[in-house]
C-alpha cells in the first residue's frame, strides 16, 4: 500500500503535512481550549478600565513594566499569586512585557491605591525617593479617549464573545455583570459615572472639576486599569 | 589464508600491545589496580570486538552473491529485496512501543517535571526555614524584622520614617492625627469589618457643645489619652466614646478598637481590612504571615512609644 506513496513524491508530501498537522492539532487544540479559558474571577474590562489601558500602551508603560508574576517563591512574596494564562483572556494585546526596569505590575490593584497612584504618577519621586519613573503630568490635562475604547468593547464582544452584558462567574460562586452601553452616548455616561467614583478618592481639583464638567482626563482612566489589575 | 585475516590479526595484536604498554607502564601497573585491569579488559574487547565485525561485513562485501525475491518497483535499476523483518529487531520494536505507552500515558504524567511543584516544594521548604529561624524571636529583634517588613511594603506610602510624607498617608509616629479622630467621629467609621462588624456610628460630634469642645476631645484623643486629663475623660464618657473603647481608650472586642496607642490587635485589624479615611485609602495586606504581623505591629507600636 505504501509503495504507490513512494512513487508518488507529491502525494507523499501532503499526506506527510497532513499527518504531522494532525499530530499538532491533537497536541495544542485541547490544551489550548483547556489554557486559554478566563480564569474563574477574570472580568472583562469596563469602558473606562480600556480606555486607562489604551492610555498605558500609548505611553510604553509595558516598557519598563511587566505584567507576569513567575512561579518564583520571591515574586509571589512581593506581587502576590504566580499568574495564569486564563487570566490574560480579555487582554488584547497582552502586555506581558520583556524587562523589568520597574516592578511588575499584574496584580498592582491590591497593593496601591487610587490616592496613592495619583500622587505618584505626578511626581513618582514625591512618594518613592530616587524613582527614576518619568512623571506623566499630561495626563491630569489630557483627555482620555473613551469612543475608541467603547469601539474596542463592541467589536470583542461580537468577533471574540467577550461576555459583557452577561454573567461573568466569580471566585466565590456568585456572578458578577460587567455592562456595556448600548449607544456610545450611554457609554460614556457610564464612564462618567466610574470615573466620579475614582474622583472621590483623588485630590487634584482640576481633575475633580474636569469630571464634574463631563471630561475625564487621562490619569483617571489609568487608575482605573490599575486598580483592575488583581 | 585470506590476506584480510592476517591483518586483522596483526592489528588486533599490535592495538592490544599498544593498550599493555600504555596502560601497564603507569603507576600501579596491572598487577593490583582493578581500575587499570578493568580499563584493559574493556579495550580489549572493544578492540576484538571492532576488529571482528568489519572483518565479517569486509569478506561479505568481497564474496556474498545477493539472492531473494525482488520488489516490484525499480528505481532506474536499483531494486529491493522483500526480507523478513530479522526477529530480534521486530521484537525490540514492539517491546519499544509498549514502554511507549507507558511513559505517555503513566511514566511522563506521573514523574515529570512541573515548575509549579517546584514552586510549591520551595515555598514549603522556605516557610519551614522561616518558621525554625524566627520562632522564638522577642524585644529588639523582633522590632528589626518589623523594620524590614515595614521598608519593604509600608515605606511606598507612610515613607522611609513613618511619618506618612506630608499627609499623603497616616503618621504612624503617634497613633492617630486629628483629621482622623475628628472624621470617625462625625462621619463614623466601618473599615475594620472583621475585628469590628458594627462599625461606629456617624454623627457623635452632636454629643458635643461647641465645636471648641470637640477640639478639645479630638486633641485629647491625639495625646494617646493620657491619665491625669480628667476634663478630656469626661469629654470622653460625654461622647459615649468609653461604651466602645473603654474608658482610658484601651478598647474593647467587637465594640471598638484600642485608641490610646497600638498594639498587634489594632496593626492586624487594619492589615486585615485596610482603611479608607481623611487621609487616603491604605489597601489590605493579605500576603504578610502571622510572624510579620506581629514584627511590623511590634516595629509600629516601637515608634509611638
Ligand atoms: C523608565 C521606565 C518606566 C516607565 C516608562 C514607567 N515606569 Fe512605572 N516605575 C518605574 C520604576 C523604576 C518604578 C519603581 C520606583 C517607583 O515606585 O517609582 C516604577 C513604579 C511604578 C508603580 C508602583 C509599583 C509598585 O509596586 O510599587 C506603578 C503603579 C507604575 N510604576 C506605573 C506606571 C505606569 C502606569 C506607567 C506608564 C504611564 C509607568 N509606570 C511607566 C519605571 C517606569
Ligand atoms: C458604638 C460604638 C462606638 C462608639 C460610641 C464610638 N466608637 Fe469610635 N470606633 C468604633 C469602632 C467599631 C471603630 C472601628 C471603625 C472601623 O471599623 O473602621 C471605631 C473607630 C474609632 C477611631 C478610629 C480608629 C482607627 O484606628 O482608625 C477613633 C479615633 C474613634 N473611634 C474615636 C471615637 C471617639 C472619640 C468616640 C466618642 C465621640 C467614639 N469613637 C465613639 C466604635 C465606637
Ligand atoms: C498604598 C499606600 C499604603 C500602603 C502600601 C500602606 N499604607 Fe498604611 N495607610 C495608608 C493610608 C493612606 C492611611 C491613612 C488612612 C486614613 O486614616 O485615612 C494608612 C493608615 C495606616 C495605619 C493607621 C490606621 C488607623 O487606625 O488609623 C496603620 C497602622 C498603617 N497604615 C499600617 C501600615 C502597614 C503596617 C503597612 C505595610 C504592611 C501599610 N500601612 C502600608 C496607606 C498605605
Amino acid at each position: 500500500m505504501f509503495h504507490w506513496l513512494e512513487k508518488n513524491p507529491f502525494a507523499f508530501a501532503v499526506v506527510v503535512i497532513v499527518t504531522i498537522a494532525f499530530a499538532g492539532l491533537v497536541e495544542i487544540v485541547p490544551h489550548f481550549a483547556q489554557q486559554a479559558r478566563p480564569v474563574i474571577g477574570t472580568t472583562p474590562y469596563s469602558t473606562l478600565e480600556l480606555a486607562g489601558r489604551h492610555v498605558y500602551i500609548k505611553n510604553s508603560c509595558n516598557a519598563c513594566h511587566s505584567q507576569l508574576v513567575r512561579p518564583f517563591k520571591s515574586e509571589t512574596d512581593r506581587y502576590g499569586d504566580y499568574s495564569l494564562s486564563g487570566e490574560y483572556a480579555y487582554d488584547r494585546p497582552f502586555l506581558w512585557g520583556s524587562k523589568r526596569t520597574g516592578p511588575d505590575l499584574m496584580r498592582v490593584g491590591n497593593y496601591r491605591t487610587t490616592d496613592w497612584h495619583e500622587n505618584h504618577m505626578k511626581d513618582p519621586a514625591s512618594v518613592v525617593p530616587g524613582s527614576i519613573m518619568p512623571a506623566y503630568g499630561w495626563m491630569f490635562v489630557n483627555e482620555a479617549d473613551i469612543d475608541t475604547s467603547y469601539a474596542e468593547q463592541l467589536t470583542v464582544a461580537k468577533f471574540f464573545g467577550v461576555p459583557y452584558n452577561k454573567p461573568v462567574p466569580m471566585k466565590d460562586g456568585s456572578t458578577k455583570i460587567i455592562k456595556m452601553g448600548a449607544t456610545v452616548e450611554e457609554a460614556r455616561a457610564m464612564a462618567l459615572a466610574e470615573a466620579k467614583l475614582i474622583t472621590a478618592d483623588m485630590k487634584n481639583q482640576d481633575v475633580k472639576d474636569a469630571v464634574e464638567n463631563g471630561k475625564i482626563p487621562e490619569i483617571v482612566a489609568i487608575i482605573a486599569y490599575m486598580n483592575s489589575l488583581k | 589464508m585470506n590476506k584480510l585475516y592476517i591483518w586483522a590479526v596483526v592489528f588486533a595484536a599490535l592495538m592490544i600491545v599498544l593498550t599493555y604498554l600504555s596502560v601497564g607502564t603507569t603507576e600501579g601497573g596491572l598487577n593490583d589496580d582493578v581500575v587499570n585491569q578493568l580499563a584493559v579488559a574493556g579495550a580489549v574487547a572493544l578492540v576484538v570486538i571492532s576488529v571482528f565485525v568489519v572483518v565479517k561485513y569486509v569478506r561479505q562485501m568481497q564474496v556474498d552473491t545477493a539472492d531473494g525475491d525482488l520488489a516490484e518497483e525499480s528505481w532506474d535499476g536499483i531494486g529491493e529485496y522483500l526480507n523478513e523483518v530479522p526477529k530480534g529487531w521486530a521484537i525490540l520494536y514492539i517491546l519499544t512501543m509498549i514502554w511507549g505507552m507507558w511513559y505517555f500515558t503513566m511514566g511522563y504524567p506521573v514523574n515529570a517535571y512541573s515548575q509549579i511543584g517546584e514552586y510549591n516544594e520551595d515555598v514549603a521548604a522556605h516557610d519551614a526555614k522561616f518558621a525554625a529561624e524566627y520562632k522564638g524571636i522577642t524585644g529588639n529583634r523582633l522590632v528589626e524584622m518589623g523594620e524590614s517588613v515595614f521598608l519593604a511594603e509600608c515605606k511606598v506610602c507612610h515613607g522611609i520614617s513613618a511619618d506618612g510624607i506630608d499627609g499623603k498617608a497616616a503618621n504612624l509616629n503617634q497613633r492617630i492625627e486629628a483629621v482622623a479622630v475628628k472624621h470617625a467621629i462625625m462621619n463614623g467609621a466601618n473599615n475594620f469589618t472583621t475585628d469590628f462588624p458594627g462599625g461606629m456610628p456617624p454623627g457623635l460630634n452632636y454629643m458635643f457643645a461647641s465645636e471648641a469642645e470637640l477640639d478639645e476631645l479630638v486633641n485629647y484623643v491625639v495625646a494617646g489619652m493620657p491619665a491625669d486629663d480628667t476634663r478630656g475623660a469626661e469629654l470622653f464618657a460625654q461622647g459615649t466614646c468609653n461604651g466602645c473603647h473603654g474608658d482610658t481608650g484601651e478598647g474593647m472586642p467587637y465594640a471598638g478598637p484600642k485608641i490610646n496607642g497600638y498594639d498587634i490587635a489594632t496593626v492586624s485589624s487594619v492589615l486585615k481590612d485596610g482603611k479608607k479615611g481623611a487621609i487616603g485609602t491604605m489597601p489590605k495586606f493579605e500576603r504578610l504571615n502571622a510572624k510579620q504581623i506581629e514584627a511590623v505591629s511590634a516595629y509600629i507600636t516601637s515608634l509611638s512609644k
